[in-house]
């Protein structure tokens, strides 16, 4: 049994269709890519996966679950954390509270999320001088780093992560996806949302491609790598 | 300079009143991107309890005080389910127009049960007050600043050092994302509404011995409490406090050395001027925190 799977969803922003009908699945323990241009739908993907929206028709399952519905307080309980486009991070907060706040979907003494928030900076220890400063004085790379720390921290079966690498310096998006590799290694299931398709696709171990809210293609990360068309959809005149 | 240090004090009194009701206008502010037009009905209603319980039933005054809290409890649960949660996916237009419905209709049953007439209720403190030196001190007024500046203090340490505290900031700053990581947000607004109107409550509790009670005695202070936050910085916590005892400053000051009748003016002459010159308010860079 795949730890999610996506039946054939459709989304639509009042009448504007987002996603046509989408059908995809994940395994425990793989690193999957969902890549496609800007406005393929990629996010809506997501937002629908952590229960930010309802599909008007279709189904997601989790770790054996109906969970499209639920709204997404209940499912970030259910262990699916959702890193956001746009990093998200609370700006009148430290990095610790930030972080700390990530396990708000279960019962966690103080000690024990200081300890996770302790982990979080021996994973990432480039933001660990800055675990009392406000977020708003951050630059990009560092909130990219809380946000996937963030997400962490609700120790997740899945997690979700919505262009990492957006904005990024090219040193930075090296240690953004080394942390991807290690939280894979760590036993976390990642469902990946990427434009940086290459990138991607060397930590993924699946991926599929999204056009305009239908799936065009799928298959190992290898072979999509490789392929025609993939080449012919991110370097073709699309707009990025 | 006793005059002098007799209208600080003054000042800083009713300055402390109407910081408290700022307080409680910024938080809702924050966590719902509403102006409440009905803040000023907060300490009304805490007034109101205080009176019914104390001058009506012949209650003993702790027990009147502790049943206005109580109720003011209820009361800002009941506001935030009747007037803000059915609106709370609608823009902030409809969600204003029911927190101005909402004051005059919480005015009007008032009216209708209890009447039109004022109330004089004692000082909550049974002595005259004493003299420092030549700077005579009323009981009620060392009541409000004492009480207002302890509830700073202890507001300042929940929302900065509880985990609480910190889900009710992270709340008002990404509600959506509040949710996302599994923070009960409709417990997060609830609560805010409570603690606002408790805020306000206790201001009325406290202002209605020096002020007489009435129906409208929470207009002027909610108008002086919008000031107040325009003032230090619209939605801004320091500038609420700040700005709240700054206008008490100015009024006490104003209405001793300028004119009496035309105290309840100054407030608005100070609003206009910030409004022209620092529209921002004191602490209006902070405006990039919110970015
Ligand atoms: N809030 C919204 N309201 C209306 N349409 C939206 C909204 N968000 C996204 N869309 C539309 O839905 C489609 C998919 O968007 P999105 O999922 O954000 O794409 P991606 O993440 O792949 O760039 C686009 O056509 C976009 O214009
Ligand atoms: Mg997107």
């Amino acid at each position: 049994m795949p730890l999610l799977e996506l039946r054939n969803v459709r989304v639509s922003y009042g009448r504007v269709e987002a996603l046509s009908g989408i059908s995809l699945m994940v395994e425990e323990g793989e690193i999957v890519a969902l890549l496609g241009a800007n406005g393929a739908g990629k996010s809506t993907t997501l937002r629908t996966i952590s229960g930010m929206m309802a599909p008007t028709s279709g189904e997601v399952v989790f770790a054996g679950q109906r969970i499209s519905g639920l709204g997404p307080e209940k499912i970030v309980r259910l262990g699916l954390s959702h890193v956001a486009e746009g990093r998200r991070i609370f700006p009148g907060l430290t990095v610790r509270d930030n972080i700390m706040l990530g396990a708000s979907n279960r019962r966690a003494t103080r000690r024990e999320l200081n300890a996770d928030v302790e982990e979080m900076f021996a994973l990432f220890p480039d933001i660990r001088p800055f675990a009392d400063t406000l977020c708003w004085k951050l630059s990009g790379g560092q909130l990219q780093m809380a946000a996937v720390a963030r997400g962490l921290t609700a120790r997740p079966k899945l997690l979700l992560l919505d262009e990492p690498s957006l904005g990024l310096a090219p040193l930075i998006i090296q240690k953004v996806f080394e942390v991807i590799r290690e939280i894979q290694r760590r036993g976390t299931t990642v469902l990946l949302v990427e434009q940086n398709a290459n990138m991607a696709l060397s930590v993924a171990d699946r991926g599929y491609v999204l056009e305009t809210g239908l799936l065009k293609l799928s298959g190992k990360a290898s072979d999509l790598a490789a392929s025609d068309e993939i080449r012919a959809a991110y370097l073709g005149g699309r707009a990025a | 300079m006793d005059i002098i240090l007799q209208l600080t004090f003054a000042g800083i009194g009713v300055g402390s009143i109407y910081a408290l009701v700022a307080l409680g206008l910024v938080l809702i502010y924050r966590a719902t991107n509403v102006v409440n037009f009905a803040q000023g009905d907060f300490p009304m209603m805490g007034a109101f309890i205080l009176v019914v319980c104390l001058l009506s039933a012949g209650l003993p005054y702790w027990l009147s005080i502790l049943l206005s809290l109580a109720g003011m409890v209820v009361f800002g649960a009941a506001f935030n389910l009747g007037v803000y949660y059915p609106l709370r996916n609608r823009s902030y237009l409809p969600v204003l127009i029911s927190t101005l419905g909402a004051s005059i209709l919480v005015q009007n049953i008032i009216l209708a049960f209890y009447g039109p007439q004022p109330a004089n209720l004692p000082a909550l403190l049974p002595f005259r007050g004493f003299q420092i030196g030549s700077v005579f001190l009323d009981p009620q007024y060392i009541v409000i600043i004492g009480v207002s500046a302890l509830l700073v203090v202890l507001q300042y340490l929940f929302f900065e050092k509880t985990l609480l505290g910190k889900k009710l900031q992270a709340t008002s700053q990404d509600k959506e994302m509040a949710g996302l990581l599994g923070i009960p947000v409709k417990r997060m607004i609830m609560l805010t509404f409570v603690y606002s109107a408790l805020l306000g409550g206790i201001a009325g509790i406290l202002v209605a011995p020096i002020i007489y009670f009435s129906i409208t005695m929470g207009n002027a202070i909610a108008l002086k409490a919008f000031a107040a936050t325009i003032i230090g910085g619209f939605g801004d916590i320091r500038g609420a406090i700040i700005g709240g005892i700054g206008l008490g400053l100015i009024e006490t000051f104003g209405a001793a050395y300028i004119s009496v009748p035309y105290k309840d003016g100054f407030a608005f002459v100070v609003l206009f001027a910030f409004l022209m010159l620092l529209p921002q308010g004191i602490f209006g860079e902070k405006i990039a925190e919110k970015a």
